[in-house]
This record gives structure tokens, C-alpha cells and sequence, in this order.
């Protein structure tokens, strides 16, 4: 039944989206002869396909770019920050990142004010509300990550391992619509040390952010109305006793509290873990025979629910800014709209990244059919559905400072050094002086 | 002559032998692993059960970082190499010649706040990297130094100095006055006797140095990640981080690179070597 | 006659060029960074860097928990690897030492950790390390030795011990290098007549070689413990502080402090309490070096 709703939805959408383009206006790119754009770029094998483009737009407008900077996002925020500190703001155009814009103040402008509305309404309408900061646009979206299951179908496709769950739980095995699901599953599944149930990011942001989906999932919050801490409420222990509860059944390996993104891409593409909640840039990586071992038995589905029975739905976006120090505004939204239009969206869509435009993900899915990749066609439907609930974290400029409060305190309860209630606690203490020095909290 | 006495026993030479197979296997193989990396398809390197014998070699991972797979971007490694090349040498033989001055200095003469000096490079190393990082970069903005090889080879410097100071001062008191008290008799004034007696004689502490100022700045990383931005200036080990992404990390993709870097490395060491004994027949000088 | 142009200025002219450098490269920002441990300077808001707060950041610091933890665990941590890479050091710059074929070879092979940068090799021991798809792990059970994965970069006591590891993997070869070119450049006369005189090897070690050795012993001991930040890229990658704060040294938190909390007032502050501890390994090491130049003889 609600497969039939979205296939509605979709041809709906792309009825309009036709009908639409009719009569909508074509965005005009501008003519900035002999100009030259200074821009900041996020670099790496990853990102730097779509800047194949840029010849396309210098063609276009005639101005020429000049790429300042190309390097990894930790890097290039630091780079950042210290432009800022030292007052040296040259460039026009820079990579952003939804969980990084908050902190940069009021270095980017708001462009709503420079980009008309109807072009502003090709974007996934919940993606560009999580593009702005107290209320200013401060950036054009660019790809969004959003958590999704991946699973080895041999597994859960297994007679034995059907009956065996069937006689255990009362249920038929599918992939879990839980996290509760998901923690049994992760336990039924795992025969260390050959196989795990899944893995889980155990420090840094990817720890706090794992964290706080699941928080929000099972009904609370990081935050109130006023920005008072309220982590550690009984929605906050339930979420660290999940993890909690992985780590001590041994349904994941003992290292996963040190794991990073890469090391859990590592284990489940080695054919280590039954089930894995990642982003979407893994799916190339999974499904590619010659660095994975499971590429041929890939599913995919979508992230689990909460006690709430609501998704946690833990995004964001990397994106485009524009500066305020910039001598030559329009040709710097110019830019940024460009690498962010149908045709560049496409790019990156077809790249297996999830894109910032509602037509594109219409387009992409026909594309992948019609060029065998079913897969990631399958992928993207799954995606998309998601993307719906997709939430940022909570977008102040302290949201840094205060994960490298939480995810020492999850780590120390996971590991059994203080119980779940006494780290939140201690962590929310920790977390309110730093709102209120910040002045955020009254 | 390298003046080893055959008064060991022979169980003695081969348990030394054992000794250094040993210790060269330590060392060697976490890096070799790095190396075999660099020519495995991400299957099998991080995989388990282990696969202890390749099965396949391939060249894909080096074919990628040249942009010539059509599955991704390739990177500049070409502008990498270079810079990193021109500024290890550029630094390192600056940083050669004035370690040599400032080495004889302390080792030939005495001098007035003599020992404040010599502690104040010592202690100039004590700055930890964070405290000197912002302020560094802000007058480097400031100067227009930033994404320059200039600037980067000037702060290099700055490193390796103390460094080639202090090897060098030892290197010199190892070699009597009264060779180059010699050589000015002879008719030499202090700064021929210098370069005919005792530059010769130094020779292997300074191939050492060379060796270390080189290698130093070869493979920094933290500074050149901060003043560095694009294919002007930027060196090979940033360029190892163009592998990572938000959520990937592109190993095999890295090792390759890493090979690109750590090749030059050795091939210029094992080149610089016969310096490292050349100064040793001074054995027939005293005396 | 001026100073300058007299046979006393030598040895200053000499050192001119090297202190100009150091002075603008080192003590102009040190000056500044000093400055700023004094406000509540934050990174992305420019205007703190005139906000003087007096000696809160640092009052802040002498109560912190963490801070003192790391401070401590740092000491160990550089007490530990500066003495096994020497030890070790020392030992295979000897063996080396004695081999006569090949010593080509066998010292660029000894070199060969030196050419993996710091940020290098802590991918390569995350990986080597990884408890599920690591080769260490791999080949201790391949060899039937553990039946349950080591968890190296988690348990308290592994972690720190996996980064002493990494970190002796990396530097030991300078150690071991530096003590191999003043073995060269030992004179062989001492050591023949003391052979020829009836003294065993040991003897000889330690009363002939050891000695002549030290100055360079201080000299790289010195340049090492100054040098070991370098580490820091190194454990940032592999355990970024490590559980719970199990393998937190000064630089990651300085540097998690400094930039991305964007702190830049209180990583000062933490950098100048560490520079004290720098500055007494470097006053240990000079008054060794000294001392061990004063037995040797050679210009004071």
C-alpha cells in the first residue's frame, strides 16, 4: 500500500516537475567576463568528480576559477577557522558542511536573498530547512548522508538461520523495524570471532551522532527550547544502554569503541558484520566485487524505529557558501547554484551519492535501470523514503564542543567504567556550562 | 679498513647475524605490508581469514591516483612531488650550511652567552606545535607566505637548524685542533685550513644531518597541512590525506601514494650513504 | 676596530643567519600565543583576542582532571618510548656496527621506518591493530594462539601500549642511525691498544665506546624528547585519545581544545604548562651533555 502511495507521489512529482520547467524560469547564470573566483574546495578521490564541471561553467560565464584550497573537511575547517581569526577572508565560495556552518558566525551570507525562489524550490524542501542557520540560507546543499541498514541477504535469506530465529523470537527473520530489533538480530547473528552482528561508531562525532539518533528515535532530545542539555534523560540511558548492551553480548567487535566510519566499512566489506547502519557513500565501496566481499548479496533497507516509533534520521549535508568579504557576489552564487543544479545533481546521484533536488532522484532511478544497476536503483528507493525524516543535529555553534563532551561519557559507560545515568549526567552538567557560557542558556 | 678484529668466535658472528636479521625484520615488515598494499584490490588486504598469499596483483590503485581509471578524479601528483621535492632539497641544504657555521661556532670557540645560545635552540625546540601554529600563520598571511614552497622551506628551517647545530657541533669536537693548528702553520688561514682538514673529516656527521633534515621534511606533515592550500605548494604527505573522506577511508589508494613517497626517500638514502664513511680514514692522522 | 669587524665577532657572525631564523619563526609567535593564553581568545570570533581574562584560562586548567591526567600520561609516555628507542637504538646501531658486508643495504633498511610519515603510520597501525580485520589479529590466530580477537586499540593498558609501539616503530632508526655515525667516527686506536692489553668485548663497551658515545646518547635523547610530538598526528588517527580517555596525551587534547572547540585562549594555556615540561627534559639532557662533553675534553 505505500509502495503504490510513493510510486503516486513520484509521478506526481514528476508531472509537475515537468510542467513546471515549462514555465519556470531557466536560473541565469551571469556573464563575469575576466573575473576571476577564488574558492575553497573540499577535496579527495570522492568529491572531486563534479568539479569536472567547473570548465562547463567558466565556458558559460566567462569568468575563470581559481580553486585556493582543495583539502579534507577536518582540514579544511581548520583552514577555516583561522582565516577567520586572522582576518584574511580572500575568497568567495567555500565547502560547507550543515554540522560545520554553525560555528563560522556570520561569515556567509544568506542566499535567499540572492537566489530566486523558484529555484530555491528545486531543492528537497527538508534539506534546504537543515541548510539554515537562525534562519538564514548560509548554504546551497549539495549531497545529503542519511543512515541507512545495509545487510547480507545470505544470511537472512538462510532456511537455518529463518528457523532457527522463528523458534527463538516467534517472528519471521527480516530486517529489523526496530532498534530493539536490531540489537536481537546483532546478538542472534554474532559468532565471534568469525562474525559479528554489526559494529557502531565508537568515538568522535560518529559515536554523538549514533547517540542522539537513537535518542531521538526512542522520543527525546539533545536539547530543549531554552538549549538546556536534556540528554540525559530515560530516552538517553535507553540509548547508551543499546549500545551498552551490543558491547558486553559481544555482538560487536571488542574494538568497535575505537572504530571510525572507515574500520566499520573495513569489517562489514570483509564480510564481518550480518548487518551495518551506514551512509550511503559505502554503497559503491560494498558493491563493488573487487573490495568487498559481499558484494553480490548487498540488501538494503531502511533505518530502524525507535520506542517512540519515530526514526532518528541522523544527516546532513555537504554544500556550497558564498562570503560576505566576496567583491563579486553574483558570480560567486552564480558558481555555487551551478554545481548544485539538474545536471551536477545528476552527477553526483549517478556517483551513488544522494542528491539535493526532488527531480533528480526520479531521474537517477530510471537512469540506474536503464544502465544495470539495479541495485543501487533499489538503493535509492530505499534512501529516499528516509530522507523525509532526515534530521541535522542540533545546528549551534557549540555542537562540536559539546559532542567531544558526550562521546567520552558514552564511551566510559560503555565500557562499564561509570553506568549510563552517572556519564549523561556528568556529561550534561559539562554541557550546560558551556551553553550558558555561550550565553545561549538563560 | 674497517678495523674488526677476527678474535670472535664464529657461534659469536652468526648469533650477531641473527641479531640484525631480526631486528631488520621488525622494522622492515609493518612497512612492507604498506607497501604490498599498494599493489592488492581492497579485498584482500583487510580481510579475514587473512590472505597470506596475493592473489591478485594489480595496478589499479597507482592507475587511480593518475586519473587514469575512469572510476575517479586523479590527483596532482605530479605538483606534489615537486614541491615536495623542491622544498625538502632547498631546506635541507640551507639548513646544511648554516648548521655548519653555527656548528663550528659553538664547537671551535668560546664566546660570550655561549651556553645561552646553544640552550636557547635547544629550548627553541620545546614549543609545542599548537601554540605556535596560529600565530605562525597569521604572520605567514600577513607576509603573503602562505601556499608558497618560500614559506614553507623558511619554517623547515626553523626545524631542522637546531638540529643540524647540534650534530654538527658534536661532529666537529670529535676532530683534534690540532689538525687545523697544523694546516695554519703550514701556511693555511682558518678558513682554508677548514674547508681542506676539517670539512673532510666532518663529512659523515654531515651526511647524517643531511640525511635527517631531509627525511624530516619529506614526511612533515602538521605544518605543511596549515600552509599549504593548493598544487603550489602542497607536499605529498598532505597529499596522503586526499584519501580520506567524511566517511571512507581509501587505504589501498593511500599506500600508493605512500610507495610514490617512501621510493625517492630510499633511493636518496642509500645514494648519500658511502658519504656516511667516506671521513673515516683519519685513523692514520693522529699520531 | 668595531666589534664587528674584529676576530671575536666570528663566531656570532656565524650564528647570525640561525638565530634570525629562529627568532622570526619561533619566538614572534610564541610571543603572541603567550599573549592570547591571557583571553578568552576563540577562534571564529576574532574580537576575543582582546578580551583579557587575566589568569582564569590557566586557573581553569590547575583544576582540571583531564588536563593532569594527560599531562601525566604524557610524561610516562615519552619517558617510556625515549629510553626503549634508545636501548634499542643502541643496540642495533652495535650489531650493525659489526656486519661488513652489505652495510649499505643494512643501513637503509634500518632507515626505513623514517621515510613513513607520522599521519602514515597511524593508518598503517590502526589498520595492523584492528581487532576484527587486522593482520595482527589475522596472524595470531592463524598461528593458533588466541581464540577470542585482542582488542588492541580498547583496552586500557593495549591501547597505550599499541601507540608506545607505533611510536617505537617510528623513531627507533634515528636513535639507531645517530648512534651508528658516532660509532664511525669512534678512533680505532683506543679500542685496538685496549684489546691488545687483554680486555674483553664488555669491557671495552663500557669503558671505551659507551663513554665516547654519550655526547651523542644526550644529543639524541634530547632531540627526541623535543621531537615526539611528532607523534601526535600518529595517535590522533589511531585512538584520537583513545576510550574514554584512556590514551589522551597533551597534544591531542591541546589540539581537540585549540581547534575544534575553537578554544584557542585555554590551548595555550595548556601548551605553556607543557612547555615547562619540556624545558626540564631539555635542561636534564644539557646538563648530561655537559657533563659528558667535560669527561670527553673538546672546546667549552
Amino acid at each position: 500500500m505505500t509502495r503504490n502511495l510513493l510510486n503516486a507521489l513520484m509521478a506526481t512529482c514528476a508531472l509537475v516537475a515537468l510542467g513546471g520547467t515549462a514555465q519556470a524560469q531557466e536560473f541565469d547564470y551571469g556573464k563575469f567576463d575576466g573575473y576571476t573566483l577564488k574558492v575553497k574546495l573540499i577535496g579527495g578521490t570522492q568529491y572531486e568528480k563534479l568539479y569536472t564541471r567547473i570548465p562547463e561553467w567558466e565556458a558559460l560565464t566567462g569568468a575563470k576559477v581559481e580553486i585556493v584550497s582543495s583539502k579534507n573537511h577536518f582540514d579544511l575547517d581548520r583552514e577555516i577557522k583561522q582565516d577567520i581569526a586572522s582576518g584574511s577572508i580572500t575568497w568567495c565560495v567555500g565547502s560547507n558542511h550543515t554540522s560545520f556552518a554553525p560555528q563560522y558566525g556570520d561569515l556567509y551570507i544568506d542566499l535567499k536573498e540572492m537566489v530566486p525562489q523558484a529555484e530555491l524550490d528545486k531543492y528537497v524542501p527538508g534539506t534546504l530547512a537543515s541548510a539554515m542557520v537562525d534562519g538564514r540560507l548560509v548554504q546551497l546543499p549539495r549531497v545529503t548522508d542519511v543512515s541507512n541498514l545495509y545487510y547480507r541477504k545470505s544470511l537472512y535469506e538462510s532456511a537455518e538461520n529463518q528457523a532457527k530465529y522463528k523458534e527463538q523470537f516467534g517472528v519471521d527473520l527480516a530486517p529489523p523495524k526496530t532498534f530493539d530489533e536490531f540489537k536481537q538480530q546483532a546478538i542472534f547473528f554474532a559468532a565471534p570471532p568469525d562474525i559479528y552482528g554489526t559494529a557502531f561508531a565508537g568515538k568522535d562525532e560518529g559515536l554523538t551522532g549514533r547517540f542522539m539518533e537513537i535518542l531521538r528515535a526512542n522520543g527525546g532530545d539533545m536539547f530543549d527550547e531554552n538549549w538546556k542539555p536534556i540528554f540525559n534523560s530515560p530516552e538517553g540511558v535507553a540509548a547508551v544502554q543499546w549500545f551498552k548492551d551490543l558491547y558486553d553480548a559481544k555482538a560487536v567487535p571488542a574494538g568497535t569503541v575505537n572504530y571510525t566510519w572507515d574500520d566499520i566499512g573495513q569489517a562489514m566489506a570483509a564480510g564481518q558484520l550480518a548487518i551495518d547502519l551506514d551512509w550511503p557513500g559505502w554503497a559503491g565501496f560494498f558493491s563493488d566485487p573487487a573490495s568487498s566481499k559481499v558484494a553480490s548479496e548487498l540488501g538494503f533497507a531502511v533505518s530502524p524505529v525507535g520506542t517512540s516509533g519515530k526514526r532518528g534520521g541522523w544527516s546532513g549535508s555537504h554544500s556550497f557558501s558564498v562570503t560576505q568579504q566576496c567583491d563579486n557576489k553574483e558570480a560567486a552564487v552564480s558558481f555555487a547554484v551551478f554545481l548544485t543544479n539538474d545536471e551536477s545533481e545528476m552527477m553526483e546521484a549517478q556517483a551513488g551519492n544522494l542528491p539535493t533536488r526532488t527531480k533528480t532522484f526520479i531521474e537517477v532511478v530510471e537512469w540506474f535501470k536503464a544502465n544495470d544497476k539495479q541495485h543501487l536503483a533499489d538503493m535509492f528507493a530505499v534512501w529516499q523514503q528516509s530522507l523525509s525524516e532526515a534530521r541535522t543535529p542540533p545546528l549551534v555553534a557549540q555542537w562540536i564542543e559539546v559532542s567531544n563532551i558526550i562521546w567520552p561519557a558514552v564511551q566510559a559507560a560503555i565500557v562499564g567504567e561509570k553506568t549510563a545515568q552517572e556519564a549523561l549526567d556528568g556529561a550534561a552538567a559539562e554541557a550546560t556550562v558551556i551553553m550558558q557560557d555561550a550565553g545561549l542558556l538563560q | 679498513m674497517r678495523g674488526k678484529l677476527s678474535i670472535e668466535k664464529p657461534w659469536q658472528r652468526w648469533a650477531i647475524r641473527f641479531g640484525v636479521f631480526i631486528a631488520m625484520v621488525i622494522l622492515v615488515v609493518p612497512g612492507a605490508w604498506v607497501v604490498l598494499t599498494a599493489f592488492r584490490p581492497n579485498i584482500e588486504v583487510l580481510a579475514r581469514p587473512a590472505v597470506w598469499i596475493p592473489q591478485h596483483l594489480t595496478l589499479n590503485n597507482f592507475l587511480g591516483i593518475f586519473g587514469l581509471l575512469s572510476t575517479q578524479q586523479g590527483l596532482p601528483v605530479g605538483s606534489y612531488f615537486v614541491n615536495s621535492l623542491v622544498i625538502s632539497i632547498t631546506s635541507t641544504v640551507i639548513a646544511i650550511a648554516l648548521g655548519m657555521m653555527g656548528g663550528y661556532a659553538f664547537a671551535r670557540y668560546r664566546f660570550r652567552g655561549k651556553a645561552t645560545l646553544f640552550l636557547g635552540f635547544m629550548l627553541s625546540r620545546t614549543v609545542p606545535g599548537v601554540a605556535l601554529s596560529l600565530p605562525l600563520f597569521i604572520i605567514w598571511a600577513r607576509l603573503g607566505l602562505i601556499d608558497t614552497s618560500f614559506g614553507l622551506i623558511v619554517v623547515y628551517l626553523a626545524v631542522n637548524i637546531p638540529f643540524t647545530i647540534w650534530l654538527t657541533d658534536g661532529f666537529f669536537r670529535q676532530i683534534p685542533v690540532d689538525l687545523s693548528e697544523a694546516a695554519q702553520i703550514d701556511g693555511c688561514t682558518r678558513w682554508q685550513a677548514f674547508w681542506k682538514v676539517e670539512f673532510p673529516l666532518a663529512r659523515s656527521g654531515l651526511a647524517s644531518a643531511a640525511i635527517f633534515a631531509f627525511l624530516t621534511s619529506w614526511n612533515e606533515y602538521a605544518l605543511a597541512s596549515q600552509l599549504t592550500r593548493t598544487t603550489a605548494s602542497k607536499t605529498m604527505p598532505v597529499g596522503l590525506m586526499d584519501f580520506t573522506a567524511q566517511f571512507t577511508v581509501d587505504w589501498t589508494g593511500m599506500s600508493a601514494m605512500a610507495v610514490l613517497i617512501i621510493i625517492p626517500a630510499l633511493v636518496l638514502t642509500f645514494v648519500v650513504q658511502k658519504h656516511l664513511i667516506a671521513g673515516l680514514t683519519f685513523g692514520g692522522v693522529k699520531g | 676596530m668595531s666589534f664587528w669587524r674584529s676576530p671575536r665577532a666570528t663566531p656570532y657572525l656565524l650564528l647570525l643567519p640561525a638565530i634570525i631564523v629562529i627568532l622570526g619563526v619561533v619566538l614572534v609567535p610564541l610571543l603572541v600565543s603567550f599573549w592570547t593564553s591571557f583571553t578568552g581568545y576563540n577562534l571564529t570570533k576574532p574580537a576575543t583576542l582582546f578580551q583579557f581574562v587575566g589568569l582564569r584560562n590557566y586557573q581553569r586548567l590547575l583544576g582540571n582532571d583531564d588536563f593532569w591526567w594527560a599531562f601525566g600520561r604524557t610524561i610516562v609516555f615519552i619517558t617510556i618510548t625515549l629510553n626503549l628507542e634508545m636501548v634499542l637504538g643502541l643496540g642495533l646501531a652495535l650489531l650493525v656496527n659489526k656486519i661488513t658486508w652489505g652495510q649499505r643495504t643494512l643501513r637503509t633498511i634500518m632507515m626505513f621506518p623514517m621515510m613513513f610519515s607520522p599521519i602514515l603510520v597511524g593508518f598503517q597501525f590502526k589498520y595492523l591493530f584492528n581487532d576484527a580485520v587486522g593482520l595482527i589479529n589475522n596472524a595470531l590466530f592463524d598461528l593458533g594462539l588466541i581464540s577470542q580477537p585482542i582488542p588492541w586499540l580498547v583496552d586500557g593498558a593495549l591501547a597505550n601500549f599499541s601507540i608506545i609501539v607505533a611510536e617505537i616503530w617510528m623513531s627507533t632508526s634515528v636513535f639507531a642511525i645517530l648512534l651508528l655515525a658516532g660509532l664511525m667516527a669512534l678512533p680505532k686506536e683506543p679500542i685496538e691498544a685496549a684489546r691488545v692489553d687483554g680486555c674483553n668485548p664488555w669491557q671495552v663497551f663500557r669503558h671505551i665506546t659507551l663513554p665516547f658515545l654519550m655526547p651523542f646518547v644526550y644529543i639524541a635523547m634530547t632531540i627526541r624528547s623535543l621531537d615526539v610530538a611528532r607523534a601526535y598526528d600518529m595517535v590522533r588517527i589511531m585512538t584520537n585519545g583513545g576510550p574514554a580517555g584512556r590514551t589522551e596525551l597533551l597534544w591531542t587534547l591541546m589540539t581537540r581544545v585549540g581547534y575544534q572547540n575553537s578554544q584557542m585562549g585555554m590551548a595555550n594555556a595548556m601548551g605553556y604548562v607543557s612547555i615547562i615540561l619540556s624545558i626540564v627534559f631539555t635542561f636534564y639532557f644539557y646538563r648530561k651533555l655537559v657533563g659528558a662533553r667535560t669527561f670527553m675534553g673538546g672546546a667549552q
